[in-house]
Formats: structure tokens, C-alpha cells, sequence
């Protein structure tokens, strides 16, 4: 085992306070709260007999950063801190019967049996990975188990960014939002256009054409008409028509150039949007169910459109305009400059005033716009309610009261709605003029050096034009600060999802199965969704090749949760599972997904027909396969009746089936999965008794020949299982066949008695 | 979310009214048939471990936790008193029903149970890149904290009452919107 280090030298003392060395120390931590709603550290140290707590006696910390908030790096070497007082206390392990968490409210807290229950410590949510640790090891060591290595491991959980110290928000993702560089995070985001590279420089290029000879137009127009042409001098001397053409010519070219890069650019764009997308959708598919689990739905799917459409944005809009504006923006003002430096700075004059007018106004703009979209999402969702509720709002007859509800939201939209256009029909009317006024100001000045025959006509028409041309470039440049970060948070959202790390790893050298035997074995199994919260504890159980086990007990027992882990669609926290006498972990995915089969209570018929999901899972399967499946699962006599049989179309926006129907459905996609291991997660719980014996004549035809496992808390379903296990709040309370759990009386005999009962009710009820 | 809350609210003083009517409108309470513990039938006190005990009639729960019914919109109404196998020894109507003592008692579990720093000042609020970086001014001190964008992360679960809650599940809420100042309001707003 790895020697602890104490990092805090006040703690060390401590430690030798009592006598104990570093070379003790199973596990140590700090608790940061009091009961009474501050923060104070509590320090925890546990050895192989003792457990010590330490209470500061310091007044409350006047301050706390939790996780993810920067601060300056913490040297590796032990910190000297202020010595404070603790008040300490030390037990025997054996003096104390347990140690437990208490979930409560964003918060936990340490409490100890002994044999009375007292408070050790509370502690803030962050650390509920940590206290359950500590927890654990203390049931091990109190049953004198053996410590695995794993739970004393840091596991690096609060890893932190070296250059900042900030802990890293997205466990198993180090990546820091702050330091990582964005610059890093902009060649990320270039290398999608990588495999388009011939395509961008066409584009550059020709949008450079397309200002270059967008760029002589002015002059053309300007000094080589009204000063050459028209005035008999210079090079275009009375040549009217020359110049008249030579401006048709380079405006027609600077059209073509632009037509033919907005083309291509919109190609190339979309193109690598395409990209963008499949590869957040790979991504995706990679993840564990605990990531789908975690982040909201909506959330997703608003990452895979509006994140992409956002760098689509980039791609179109940004990349290309950004370099040929700039180019702009050079090139118009170097030639201003040639062509009359006074007059430049005059064009130039109410410039600062736009920048600062922008700076000042546009962040209260973005923030009235915002509330305005919050308001409209608080809209949306009360039409959304009312229409989806409207068979409760009217069975209450409360229609009144829902368009009272409308009218609220609506007023507060259209106040803030009333808002923005007030402010943004001020604002960019007031920009307009401005930008105008320095058109004005060197029409004022120009005509007054014109007349004092210091510059011509020509000149400062020229000059005028240009000006307008600076503008919107000027513009652009003004706004891409918002645009910048609106784009390098949607990519850094995009990347979030690509770098996650799934949960359930396959190895690299796992072992490959293509038939497997079937044989299923459970051994001390604990697990839970959250720290602490454990939904399995130490179950063990066995399923022969080719058996049917039944699962019962009360809905939360964690029957489900067995299911998932078998599965491996989690894994396990302590214990194993294997099949086939080889740990599930060691498994490819692929062997255990060909070979298991789930039927359970929630199913979901994707959009397409009726034969596409049945042969979901194998779908170059021959029709009559698809046919033979459906009879064996009930569903062949309704998909018959359905005008468009079997290419009926399902899903969203398409034909509604029945809870039953779905459920033949899924069934049918098991049987034409033909998996060695099936699994029925409460497969007929949501039906009727009558559809459910349809369904169950089904199952029994597939069950045949397969190791079974079946979950269910109406009995019926499992008459047939050659042994049955009883669980309650995530153990195993009983086991054995039917015969011999009837005669013990137990919790079986108990369920079933409850049975009987519940089904002589629905018989008089019935009656 | 507006409406949600303020119906919670009438829901609250909807079974308040059925309370103090018990006699007319028996029915919906003897069907909830919800045990009340009052004074007389309860005796709260605090074990050696600190811990909340309470004696009703013959029978002494010597551990039982206090949760809130309606943590944000009554905190001191409605109270269950719960195992830590969550099954309700009682409710209590209101903490005023009790004398100081025992009242007091049943606060301290409430701040055991709800660790929530109340935010008395927002310094900054900075949001970059998907997260907002929060440091505030709390009845437990200064709070420096980071929350996830998006998602509901700060929600208002009263129409004036801000919850925010970390990429750990740490809470924090800002009790009343309007009395912040307008920058405070400005930094706040982008949050949510």
C-alpha cells in the first residue's frame, strides 16, 4: 500500500499528537460543515483499529470555494497554515458497531453507531464520494474483510488543472474551461475544415478577387470619371465610355466572384457541419447510460442542432468574412490615406463615438433580448402544458383559469418584447446617422477645400465611396467579440461531449464469445447510481445454462437495477458478475449484446415500419424470418389487420400502437435476436390480464432453450421458472424452487398469499 | 414555473383552511389520516449524539430527522418528522403549535437538513465558456462556487426566489430577486 501524505502540516501535528504516523493511515478527510450553517473542518483520519476526529475549535471559515472555482495553485509541499486549536477524539473500531451516511438535502452527513447514534461530521455535497469511502472501508474493517486497493486508491476525483489549480467541473474529463487554450480550441475547431482545405483557400481567394475588384469601382467612379474623363485630363482623358465599361466590367467580375465563393463556401460549410454533427452523434453512441442519464434529453439534442448550426455560423460567416474584412479594413484605409490624409482622419471622426455608443449599448440590447427569450420559453411552456393537458384542464373545467395563466406570461413577454424593440429602434437608427454623418462631414469639408481648389470633385467622391465600404467590414469587427464567444462555447460544448470518457470501458484485449453456454453467476454484488446510495448489497446468486430464474419482491427492491448490471450497461462498484465463468468487464460488448436480450416494461418503437423494428437488431434477416417472429410473439393477427401490414409506419408521426401491440413488438425483435440470455424485465407489467395471457403464451414459446432470467412482480409470470430469489431493499432475502419456498413461509409464501388475495378482489370485482 | 409556485402556495393555505375545519370537511383528512403531533402528544429532545429524539405516546424514536414540505414557500409549516428509513412518525402543523424550547430544536434539524447559504450579495458573476463563476456574500460567509449553464442550474422556484445549484448539487438561493441592486440584478439575470 502507498504511503499517505498529509498536506497540511497543522494536521500532521495533530497526528503526532496522538502518536500516529503517516504509515498508519488507512484514509483521511476533511468534512468542511457544522451543523449549524457554517463551515468548519472536521478531520477524519481512520487507521486499521482507531478512528479519529478532530473538531476545529476555530471560529467558522469566513469563506469556502467549492469545486470548479479558480484559485492559485497549491504547492505539492505541506502548506503552512495557521495552527488553530482542535478538539480531538479518538475510538476503537471496535467500541463503534457502524458507520453510515445521511443523505440530506445538497449536503451529507457522517453519523456513527455506538452503540447510541451521534453525529461525527457534516459535510457538503462534493464530498459524498469521499465519506462514502470512508464508510466503506469502515464496514470492511469492522467485518474484517480484505481492502481492496480500489477503494483506497484517490481516485483522482478532484483532479485539478495544473496551470490554475481549478478543479476540473466534468469528472473524468480533464480539461480545464478556463486554461484550456483557446487558441487550442480554435485549431480544434479549424482541423474539421482540414479535409476541405483545397476548397477554403479557393474560397479566401476569391473573395479577395471579389473586394479587389470591388475596390476599383470607387476610384473608377470617382476621380477617374469626374476628374479624368469628364475634366479632358489624365489617363481616361474623354474616355467616357472606357471608364463606364471598365466599371460594368469590374463590377460584373466582382459579382461573378462572389456568387461562385458564396457557392462554394456554402458547400464547404455545410458540408463540415455534416461532419460536426455525425461525429457528436458517434460520440454520443459511445457514452454509457449513466451520461444519458445525467444530462437532460432536451439538452442533447439541442447540442447536436444548435451547437453545429452555431459553428456553421463560423464556418459560413465567420472564418472567411473575418480575413477578407480585415483585408478590407487595411487595404480601404491605406488607400484613404494615400489618396488624402486629412480627409481620412476627418472620415475617421465619428468612429470612436459608434465604437463606444456599441460597447455601451449592445450588452444591455443582448441582456433585454435574453429576458425577452426567457419570456418566451415561460410562454411556450404554458401553451405546450395547456395543450397537452387539455383532457385535464377541461375535466377540472379550468379553462378560465389557464388563459388568466396565458395572460400573465404574455403580458411580461410583451413587456420585455416592448423593451428590446424600444431600445434597438433607437440604437441602430442613431448608428446609421452617425456612420452617415461621416459622409456629411467630408461632403462639408471636401466642397470647402473643392472650392478653395485644394482637391477635386472626383477625389472626394472616391472618397466618399470608399467610406462606405469601410463601414461594414468596420461593423463586422464590432461585433465579433460576441460572436467569438458564442462560437468557441458552442464548440467547447461540442468537444465536452467527444472527449467524455464512457463510464463501462471495453477492454482492449476482451474476450470474444460468439454462442455462449449461458450460464450466469452473481457474486456479492454491490452497486448503486450514486455514491451512498446503494441499490444492490452483496447479492449473489446463480443461473444454470438454459434455467429460468424468477426475480421477486417489491417495486425499489433493485431487480431492475441486476438487470442493468448483468447487461453491463453500469458497472459493478464491488463483486462480479460473470457469464460463462468469465467476467462480464473482461467481455466485448459485442459478444454480450448478440448474446443477451432484454424484454422490458418500456418500450420504444422507433420511427420507420412495423418490419424495420422488428428487425432491429438484425436487420438483413430474411422477410419470412421477420413474418415467423411476429407470429411466434401474437403480433402476426394485428399487423394483418393494419391497412398497410407490416410496412405500416410507427413512431412519431406515424400509427399509434397499443401498450400491448408494442410490447408483441419488442417481443418479436427478441425472438428474431434469438439471444442466448433473455432477460424480461417486467415484460407484461403494464397490461391488461387479458393481453398479458396473449403475451405470456408469446414469452413461453421464446423462453424455450435460453437462460432466462425473469423479473416480475405479478407471480403469474413466473410459473414456470425452475428457481425463484426473493429481493427486498437490494438483498437477497430468499431463494429455492416453488415447492420448497412455499413450505418455508416466508417473504414468497407472504407475496404469495398477497396474490391470491389481490386476484379473488378482481374476481368479485369482476363478478 | 410562476403559477406552479404560487398554486403551491394556495395548495399549502388550502390545507390549512381544511385544518382548522377539520370537523366540516373530515372526510379529506381522515382519508390522508395523517398523524399531527402537538404538544401534548409529542415530546421532542436532543440525545447525547446530538441527535433529534421524540416520544410519542408509549413509543421513543430515538433518531428522527425534520423535513420540510414546502422548504421554499412556508419553511416553518408543515413539518414531517422522519426515521431514517423514511417512515413519518408525524407531521407538525406549525412551530409556533410548540413552546421556544422545543421549537428551536426542531430548527436546529432544519438547518442540519437544509445547508443552504442564502445569498446576501452577488460580487461577480462571471459566465465563460459554459459555466458561470460565482462568488457571493452568504449567511455562511463568502461562497465562491461554479454552475453548469443551462439546464435549469438557476431556477426561480418562487417568483422572486433564486435557486442556484453547483456542478456539485451544493445549493445556494437568493431569497428575494428584487432587493438586489440593478448590477447585481444585470449579473444574475444572464444566469438564468
Amino acid at each position: 500500500m502507498e504511503l499517505m501524505i498529509i498536506h497540511s502540516k497543522e494536521k500532521l501535528t495533530v497526528l503526532q499528537q496522538q502518536g500516529w504516523s503517516e504509515k498508519d493511515i488507512l484514509f483521511e478527510m476533511t468534512c468542511d460543515r457544522t451543523t449549524d450553517g457554517h463551515f468548519l473542518d472536521t478531520y477524519l483520519v481512520l487507521t486499521r483499529h482507531e478512528l479519529l476526529i478532530a473538531t476545529s475549535l476555530k471560529e467558522p471559515d469566513e469563506e469556502k470555494t467549492y469545486k470548479g472555482y479558480a484559485l492559485p495553485v497549491k504547492n505539492n509541499g505541506r502548506q503552512d497554515e495557521q495552527a488553530g486549536e482542535w478538539s480531538v477524539q479518538t475510538m476503537k473500531i471496535g467500541e463503534i458497531e457502524s458507520v453510515f451516511i445521511v443523505n440530506l438535502v445538497a449536503s451529507g452527513m457522517l453519523v456513527m453507531k455506538a452503540p447510541e447514534e451521534r453525529i461525527i461530521a457534516a459535510f457538503t455535497n462534493g464530498l459524498m464520494t469521499k465519506a462514502s469511502r470512508l464508510a466503506a472501508i469502515f464496514t470492511k474493517l469492522k467485518q474484517q474483510e480484505e481492502l481492496d486497493s480500489e477503494l483506497l486508491e484517490d481516485e483522482g476525483e478532484g483532479a485539478s488543472c495544473p496551470k490554475c489549480g481549478r478543479i476540473y467541473p466534468e469528472e473524468g474529463r480533464e480539461i480545464c474551461p478556463k486554461c484550456m487554450k483557446k487558441s487550442a480550441l480554435f485549431v480544434r475547431l479549424l482541423s474539421f475544415a482540414k479535409p476541405y482545405k483545397v476548397s477554403v483557400l479557393v474560397v479566401i481567394v476569391l473573395m479577395l478577387l471579389n473586394s479587389a475588384t470591388g475596390l476599383v469601382i470607387p476610384y473608377l467612379t470617382g476621380t477617374a470619371l469626374f476628374d479624368q474623363a469628364l475634366k479632358g485630363e489624365g489617363y481616361f482623358a474623354g474616355q467616357i465610355g472606357l471608364v463606364i465599361l471598365l466599371v460594368i466590367v469590374f463590377r460584373t467580375l466582382s459579382l461573378l466572384f462572389g456568387v461562385l465563393f458564396g457557392i462554394i463556401n456554402a458547400k464547404m460549410a455545410a458540408n463540415i457541419v455534416f461532419d460536426l454533427k455525425s461525429v457528436i452523434f458517434t460520440a454520443m453512441q459511445r457514452l454509457s447510460l449513466n451520461f444519458f442519464q445525467r444530462k437532460q434529453t432536451g439538452q442533447l439534442m439541442t447540442r447536436v442542432n444548435n451547437d453545429s448550426a452555431e459553428l456553421q455560423m463560423f464556418f459560413i460567416d465567420g472564418l472567411s468574412y473575418f480575413i477578407v474584412n480585415a483585408m478590407n479594413i487595411i487595404g480601404i484605409t491605406v488607400i484613404l490615406l494615400v489618396l488624402d490624409w486629412k480627409l481620412t482622419l476627418m472620415c475617421l471622426l465619428p468612429l470612436p463615438i459608434v465604437v463606444v455608443l456599441v460597447r455601451k449599448v449592445f450588452p444591455k440590447l443582448w441582456r433585454l433580448s435574453w429576458r425577452r427569450h426567457r419570456r418566451v420559453s415561460a410562454m411556450n411552456s404554458i401553451i405546450s402544458d395547456s395543450i397537452k393537458g387539455v383532457r385535464v384542464v377541461k375535466a377540472f373545467g379550468m379553462e378560465q383559469k389557464e388563459m388568466e395563466r396565458f395572460q400573465r406570461a404574455n403580458v411580461n413577454f410583451s413587456g420585455s418584447e416592448q423593451n428590446y424593440n424600444r431600445l434597438s429602434g433607437t440604437i441602430f437608427p442613431v448608428l446609421n446617422v452617425l456612420t452617415q454623418m461621416g459622409g456629411m462631414l467630408i461632403w462639408a469639408f471636401g466642397g470647402w477645400m473643392i472650392l478653395g481648389g485644394e482637391i477635386s470633385f472626383g477625389l472626394v467622391l472616391t472618397f466618399v465611396n470608399y467610406m462606405y465600404m469601410l463601414y461594414g467590414p468596420v461593423e463586422f469587427m464590432n461585433n465579433i467579440v460576441g460572436w467569438w464567444s458564442h462560437c468557441m462555447t458552442a464548440s467547447q460544448r461540442i468537444f465536452e461531449i467527444q472527449d467524455a470518457n464512457p463510464d463501462v470501458k471495453e477492454k482492449e484485449d476482451a474476450i470474444r464469445i460468439p454462442v455462449m453456454k449461458g450460464e450466469i453467476q452473481v457474486s456479492n454484488v454491490v452497486f448503486g447510481y450514486e455514491p451512498n446510495k446503494s441499490i444492490l448489497k452483496d447479492v449473489t446468486l446463480q443461473v444454470k445454462a438454459g434455467q429460468m430464474l424468477g426475480v421477486v419482491g417489491h417495486s425499489g427492491a433493485g431487480k431492475s437495477t441486476l438487470v442493468n448490471l448483468i447487461s453491463r450497461l453500469y458497472d459493478v462498484n464491488e463483486g462480479a458478475i460473470s457469464i460463462d465463468g468469465i467476467n462480464v468487464k473482461d467481455l466485448a460488448a459485442e459478444s454480450l449484446r448478440s448474446n443477451i436480450g432484454i424484454v422490458s416494461q418500456d418500450v420504444y418503437v422507433f420511427s420507420g415500419s412495423i418490419a424495420e423494428n422488428i428487425a432491429y437488431a438484425n436487420p438483413d434477416c430474411r422477410v419470412m424470418d421477420i413474418v415467423h417472429a411476429a407470429k411466434i410473439a401474437n403480433a402476426h393477427d394485428f399487423i394483418e389487420k393494419l391497412p398497410d401490414g407490416y410496412d405500416t409506419l410507427v413512431g412519431t408521426a406515424g400509427y399509434n400502437l397499443s401498450g400491448g401491440e408494442k410490447q408483441r413488438l419488442s417481443i418479436a425483435r427478441a425472438i428474431l435476436h434469438n439471444p442466448k440470455i433473455l432477460i424480461l424485465d417486467e415484460a407484461t407489467a403494464s397490461l391488461d390480464t387479458e393481453t398479458e395471457l396473449q403475451i405470456q403464451e408469446a414469452l413461453d414459446k421464446l423462453i424455450k432453450g435460453r437462460t432466462t432470467i425473469a423479473i416480475a412482480h405479478r407471480l403469474s409470470t413466473l410459473r414456470n421458472a425452475d428457481y425463484l430469489v426473493v429481493m427486498d431493499q437490494g438483498k437477497v432475502v430468499e431463494e429455492g424452487t416453488h415447492e420448497t419456498l412455499m413450505s418455508a413461509e416466508g417473504a414468497y409464501y407472504k407475496l404469495v398469499k398477497k396474490h391470491d388475495e389481490a386476484l379473488k378482489m378482481s374476481e368479485v370485482i369482476s363478478a | 414555473m410562476i403559477s406552479s409556485t404560487t398554486e403551491k402556495e394556495t395548495a399549502a393555505a388550502k390545507a390549512m383552511e381544511l385544518l382548522e375545519e377539520e370537523v366540516a370537511a373530515g372526510s379529506l383528512s381522515d382519508a390522508a389520516d395523517i398523524h399531527y403531533l402537538t404538544k401534548d402528544n409529542a415530546r421532542f429532545h436532543k440525545t447525547e449524539g446530538k441527535m433529534l429524539a421524540v416520544t410519542v405516546g408509549e413509543e421513543t424514536h430515538p433518531v428522527v430527522y425534520v423535513h420540510c414540505s414546502f422548504p421554499h414557500t412556508n419553511k416553518p409549516m408543515y413539518l414531517s418528522v422522519r426515521t431514517v428509513e423514511n417512515k413519518e412518525i408525524g407531521m407538525i402543523h406549525s412551530l409556533e403549535d410548540f413552546p421556544e424550547e422545543t421549537a428551536q430544536l426542531l430548527e436546529e434539524q432544519l438547518q442540519i437538513r437544509y445547508f443552504t447559504p442564502e445569498i446576501s450579495k452577488v460580487v461577480t458573476v462571471k459566465e465563460e465558456f459554459g459555466y458561470s463563476y460565482w462568488e457571493a456574500e452568504t449567511t455562511a460567509g463568502l461562497c465562491r462556487f461554479t454552475v453548469r449553464s443551462g439546464g435549469g442550474n438557476a431556477k426561480l422556484v418562487t417568483p422572486v426566489r433564486l435557486l442556484v445549484t453547483d456542478v456539485d448539487g451544493n445549493r445556494f438561493v437568493i431569497p428575494d430577486m428584487n432587493k438586489l441592486t440593478d448590477k447585481e440584478y444585470r449579473m444574475v439575470e444572464l444566469c438564468m
